[in-house]
């Protein structure tokens, strides 16, 4: 059967070329326009897809993933926003950024900054104005002279003179909510945090921002405009560079290499061209098909092209070496192609099947990455198979002319003589090379137990790019400026107090409330309506509505019975604010104090900490009153009295306003999921060892947190899903050469790559990260690929010989010269990508490289070595001594 | 902003409004305006209480409520427009209720024409007593969306006043504030009802010229022979918060005596006077 189309495949290229290649043409084309069109014109096409970029971390995980669901509606309810961050240090004035003029401009770039709004249909961006942290828009609260508590703004007016400037530094390190958020804890450096109400404005509020801060520099004041948004966007527009530059310059450097191996220009052309039409095709598909380009999918076009190349490659090699014999291009073509068929078909299928395993991952763009990859590499097949041959025979025959090794000629190049050697090696030395091909897997498998599992979305910049280093001048600066958020809550209850011990306070109220001279009628028919009650309605909610009714119709006699017992069932209700307990707040205190001790923690704003603040300032501002009150209700009053601000809505950043659910916001130094995660556990160690006082749900959120479960779900689903294309391709490769031995033979060059890789990551102490977790795909392919052509002509060359030592030769010859130029090309073409200004596609570059030039290896030294060891069980039939044509 | 507006302006809300003395001919001054409708909004008696029960509502629905009794004693004797005579000052006692951990909170207000009030709060579960310093009124009064300045009235002296536009039923001035920097707002606009004085609905637009706040009267009674807002919102458009009051129990001219108005008698509520 496969004989069968490979002939009609092989037959319509050879006899129809110039349909073929238009057929080509205009199917590109046409896909390519799918995807331009309604990008280029996104209101005269509706209904086909735009290209959209997604540079958004939080989509590792897929939008119904619960700690996304969370998150978002903790952010909600919390009203969290998207920060910009706007970092200002000043090193030349000895009071660092404050000073007059510094504070002047900051105070400008306040003003400035609250401007930054525009309608967008029917929405209104920008800058989340209240929401703004800035000297002049956060509250300060202070002592005002004898028994005088004074409510401002921080930073009401530019100061006039530098002391003044002193005094905004002075009063925001007193408030723990502004030091080492607001004001830096050296003094030295401020942020302004700018609220944005959707991400990807982000772009366009830096550019404001960096347009009015143009002069700063040279007044004194470095400024670093950070934030996550602004990183996501920066990402985007790298990643379009990344696609524009890094790609084409792999292309041009595979191409030089073609060149200088093949020798003929004309012909060299025809792989570049399979290549570019499998990568636009593809990129094209996943746009119309309404996906999005991402950092995974963006990467897709560097996949594509080696396993293009390699297709084509080897068709070209065969043809190169063969076309002497022949010296008709035709009969060559079939002779290729009928060799090859078979083989590519595989190495094609099994590619398809590694990446196609990503899609058992539970990462959604690194599924969409898989998917599309093993749809280029199908293209890619498709248009090596006919469109190689159809150009060859649509050139020039005189241009062939000397082209390719001469019948029986030996090669004498480098190369070939270095293959020619390592043929002989490889059998004479059979036991060594498999000694050290075992030591080699030993130390691999000692690394693979060291690998880190960890990423950080700001590390995918250069260490040097703005973004990097104005996160690590802010974290040197600030309490850190990777947020994670803690939700405290109590488990939603129906009833707070039950009904017994309603009627039981009521009872007790009435004897209060008697003695000081109250009526008791009012207490009595509430005990009365309170022991008849029955029905769906809450008890409470029974009494409230007969407490309503009774002081609005109360007489002078009993009205303070009724306010009384109005008075007794709102106390009851508020029973449940567990957030206003003492007890609870301190426990708070003690855990927040007990995350500070992380070193990954530099900060932690509370709701104990406002409580603290403003009940100290309240109490004449002495030190040693920074604490929690003692009764629920002077926190109810602190809280308050810290209400009557600017800013009331603040305090609903940290609690809910039915005081069940408390935030605390983490400022941590790193983003790196390995710190979070000890963060995490400290958290558990200290509930673990100070159970709080009442139950407490806690949920971790934030962006810092999402990135610990995607890569968790990372690791695990891409070891399932490599383990599981393992498997299929071990199948595969037992159908392919009908034999279980062989099969297996054909996954060693892989297992070995794949070990040695992973095992080098843990040795070298890189991180075990996103792009790094999708190279053992890419291993899968390549690697088989290289196993699937020796052995498929190892095979055919015992056919011709009989003997294992015989086959040798020929074996290190034509194809062992395919599969070293393969690696020598691909290797090298992928090397420019470490030009890329984004750390992924650098990783991406030299570990293609190097699964490469190792499967290349793996496959040259390590299956003959094999083969030779285990010549016996594998070629059991006598066969025909070797001919030499 | 003005659909707003115009809805609340329907002829059905316009009739709850008192028809007064009609002196169509006279269109009185802009300083006229400004004064009547100071009066009608904060001076109406020598003195009034009224019980206001406040709902905010945020943006996502979360309600939350306070109850509190408001005392007011004027300083001048007469209620006369003319020639500024109501116009002097004040004292203002908010005894608070509700939630219950707040109960028996009070708030002291001396406000004065010629000078910064004087203000004092007391918190009953601290045992304290404290003065405020009298840097800005622009701040939240109790977490709500309204303002200390819109309880006790802003001084009218701190803005200029201009007359923009005469309709049917309404005066509408656009106050400016004298020293731009003194408030978060550019400026405001107020709908005041051409016959009762009372400022209908009141828009504040920020530096931008955006509208952020709107205060609305939502219903009027007349009581004591004095048209009264019963029932009033102020919302923050920027936060989506909004806050309702509803005044009950309103009476004015009450005796209560000026003693009560005192720092002393912030620990010791006057009961009497509160019920």
């Amino acid at each position: 059967m496969l004989d069968k189309l490979s002939v009609t495949m092989v037959h319509l290229a050879v006899n129809r070329p110039k349909a073929v290649i238009w057929s080509m043409l205009v199917s590109t084309v046409l896909i390519i326009g799918l995807a331009a069109v309604p990008s280029i014109w996104p209101n005269q096409f509706p209904y086909l897809n735009a290209v959209a970029v997604d540079t958004d971390p939080e989509n590792m995980l897929s939008e119904d993933e619960p700690v996304r669901v969370f998150h978002q509606g903790a952010k909600q309810r919390f009203g969290l926003s998207d920060m910009v961050v706007v970092g200002v240090v000043n090193e030349h004035h000895p009071q660092g950024v404050f000073n007059a003029e510094s504070l002047g401009r900051i105070y400008r770039l306040a003003e400035f900054a609250k401007q930054l709004q525009w309608t967008q249909g029917e929405r209104q961006e920008g800058v989340i104005s209240v929401d703004l942290l800035a000297p002049s828009t956060v509250d300060n609260i202070e002592q005002g002279g004898l028994g005088t508590v004074n409510f401002s703004w921080l930073m009401a007016a530019p100061p006039r003179d530098d002391t003044e400037a002193l005094h905004v530094l002075e009063r925001a390190q007193r408030i723990p909510f502004l030091d080492g958020t607001l004001v830096s804890e050296d003094g030295k450096a401020l942020a302004v945090y700018l609220p944005i109400t959707r991400k990807d404005i982000a772009y366009r509020i830096r550019s404001e921002l960096q347009a009015f801060i143009a002069d700063w520099q040279a007044a004194g004041d470095q400024v670093h405009i950070t934030g996550l948004p602004v990183a996501e966007d920066t990402f985007g527009v790298e990643m379009f560079i990344q696609m524009a530059i890094s790609a084409p310059l792999a292309m041009l450097v595979i191409f030089l290499l073609l060149w200088w191996f093949f020798k003929k220009l004309s012909l060299i052309v025809s792989p570049m061209i399979v290549a570019m039409v499998s990568s636009l095709a593809t990129m094209a598909l996943l746009i119309a098909s309404g996906n999005t380009i991402h950092i995974m999918s963006s990467m897709i076009p560097i996949f594509i092209m080696p396993i293009a190349v390699l297709d084509a490659v080897h068709i070209l090699s065969e043809f190169f070496d063969r076309y002497p014999q022949f010296k008709d291009r035709r009969k060559t073509i079939e002779e290729v192609v009928q060799t090859l068929f078979a083989p590519m078909l595989f190495t094609t299928l099994t590619t398809m099947a590694g990446f196609s395993s990503l899609m058992l991952t539970p990462i959604p763009p690194v599924q969409v990455f898989g998917l599309f990859i093993a749809v280029g590499v199908f293209l890619a097949w498709l248009w090596t198979i006919l469109f190689i041959p159809a150009y060859i025979m649509l050139m020039d025959e005189k241009r062939l002319e000397g082209y390719g090794h001469q019948a029986g000629e030996e090669d004498h190049s480098l190369l070939g003589r270095s293959l020619a050697a390592a043929g002989k090696f490889t059998v004479s030395r059979s036991a060594v090379v498999l000694g050290a091909t075992l030591l080699a897997v030993a130390t691999a498998i000692h690394g693979i137990g060291k690998i880190q599992v960890n990423d950080n979305p700001t590390r995918w910049f250069e260490a040097q790019h703005p973004i990097r280093v104005a996160d690590r001048v802010l974290n040197q600066h600030f309490g850190g400026t990777y947020m994670a958020y803690l939700e405290l809550s109590a488990p939603e209850e129906k009833v707070i107090v039950a009904d017994a011990d309603l009627i039981e306070g009521l009872r007790l109220r009435r004897g209060e409330g008697v003695k000081l001279g109250n009526a008791a009628g009012p207490y009595n028919a509430m005990i009365d309506l309170a022991e008849q009650h029955d029905g769906d309605q809450p008890l409470i909610a029974a009494l409230n509505d007969a407490a309503a009714l009774g002081l609005d119709n109360a007489g002078e006699e009993d009205y303070y019975s009724w306010d009384d017992i109005q008075l007794f069932l709102d106390e009851q209700r508020q029973r449940g604010e567990v957030f206003k307990q003492p007890q609870l707040l301190r426990w708070v205190d003690n855990l927040q104090r007990a995350m500070l001790e992380n070193p990954n923690v530099g900060k932690v704003n509370s709701l104990p900490d406002v409580v603290k603040t403003v009940y100290r300032e309240l109490q004449l501002g002495a030190d040693e009153q920074f604490r929690v009150p003692a009764t629920a209700n002077a926190v109810g009053q602190t809280l308050i009295t810290y209400q009557n601000s600017h800013r009331p809505h603040d305090l609903w950043h940290l609690v809910t306003p039915d005081y069940r659910r408390s935030l605390l916001w983490m400022q941590l130094t790193s983003g790196d999921n390995r710190d979070m995660e000890t963060v995490v556990e400290s958290l558990q160690a200290f509930i673990d060892a100070n159970p709080p006082p009442l139950a407490l749900e806690h949920n971790w959120f934030g962006l810092t947190y999402i990135n610990v479960i995607w890569q968790g779900k990372m690791v695990t689903g891409m070891l399932e899903a490599f383990l599981g294309s393992f498997l299929v391709v071990m199948l595969m490769m037992v159908i392919l050469f009908r034999s279980l031995l062989w099969g297996l033979l054909a996954m060693i060059p892989l297992a070995v790559t794949v070990g040695l890789i992973y095992g080098v990551i843990g040795l070298i102490g890189k991180d075990y990260d996103m792009p790094v977790a999708v190279l053992s795909a890419l291993s899968l392919g390549l690697a088989v690929d290289y196993a699937i052509h020796f052995l498929a002509r190892s095979r055919d060359a015992m056919a011709d010989c009989g003997s294992w030592p015989g086959a040798v030769p020929r074996v290190f010859g034509e194809p062992a010269r395919a599969i070293s130029r393969n690696a020598i090309i691909l290797g090298a073409g992928f090397l420019p990508l470490l030009a890329a200004p984004l750390v992924p596609y650098q990783t991406v570059g030299i570990f293609i490289a190097s699964i490469i030039f190792c499967a290349g290896a793996a496959t040259l030294l390590i299956l003959p070595a094999l083969v030779t060891l285990l010549q016996g069980m594998l070629f059991k039939k006598e066969v025909s001594p070797c001919s030499t044509e | 902003m003005f659909d707003r507006v115009t809805r609340l302006l329907t002829p059905a809300f316009i009739a709850l409004l008192p028809a007064g003395p009609a002196t169509a001919a006279e269109q009185p001054s802009v300083d006229e305006i400004v004064h009547r409708t100071n009066k009608t909004a904060y001076y109406q008696g020598k003195s009034g209480r009224a019980n206001v029960q406040m709902t905010i509502t945020d943006s996502r629905g979360r309600v939350r409520e306070r109850r509190f009794t408001i005392l007011r004693l004027d300083q001048p004797d007469s209620d006369a427009v003319t020639g500024r005579a109501y116009n002097g000052d004040q004292k203002f006692y908010v005894y608070f209720r509700r939630p219950a951990d707040v109960n028996k909170m009070a708030f002291l207000v001396w406000k004065h024409i010629d000078r910064d009030d004087d203000r004092w709060l007391y918190l009953p579960a601290l045992d304290l007593v404290k003065r405020i310093a009298a840097s800005d009124q622009r701040t939240s009064f109790v977490g709500s969306d309204y303002f200390y300045e819109d309880v006790s009235g802003r001084d009218i002296n701190a803005d200029q006043h201009e007359l923009q536009e005469v309709t049917d039923h309404y005066y509408v001035l656009k106050h400016t504030p004298k020293d731009p920097d003194g408030a978060e707002f550019s400026h405001y606009l107020m709908y005041v009802h051409k016959t009762s004085f009372i400022p209908v609905q009141t828009v504040y637009f920020d530096k931008n010229g955006a509208k952020y706040r709107v205060a609305n009267a939502l219903n009027v009674e007349t009581i004591d022979g004095y048209p009264t807002v019963t029932q009033a919102s102020m919302e923050d458009l920027r936060t989506g918060s909004k806050t309702l009051m509803r005044y009950s129990a309103v009476t004015y001219d009450i005796q209560v005596p000026e003693a009560v108005f005192s720092e002393r008698h912030l620990r010791r509520a006057p009961t009497k006077y509160l019920r």
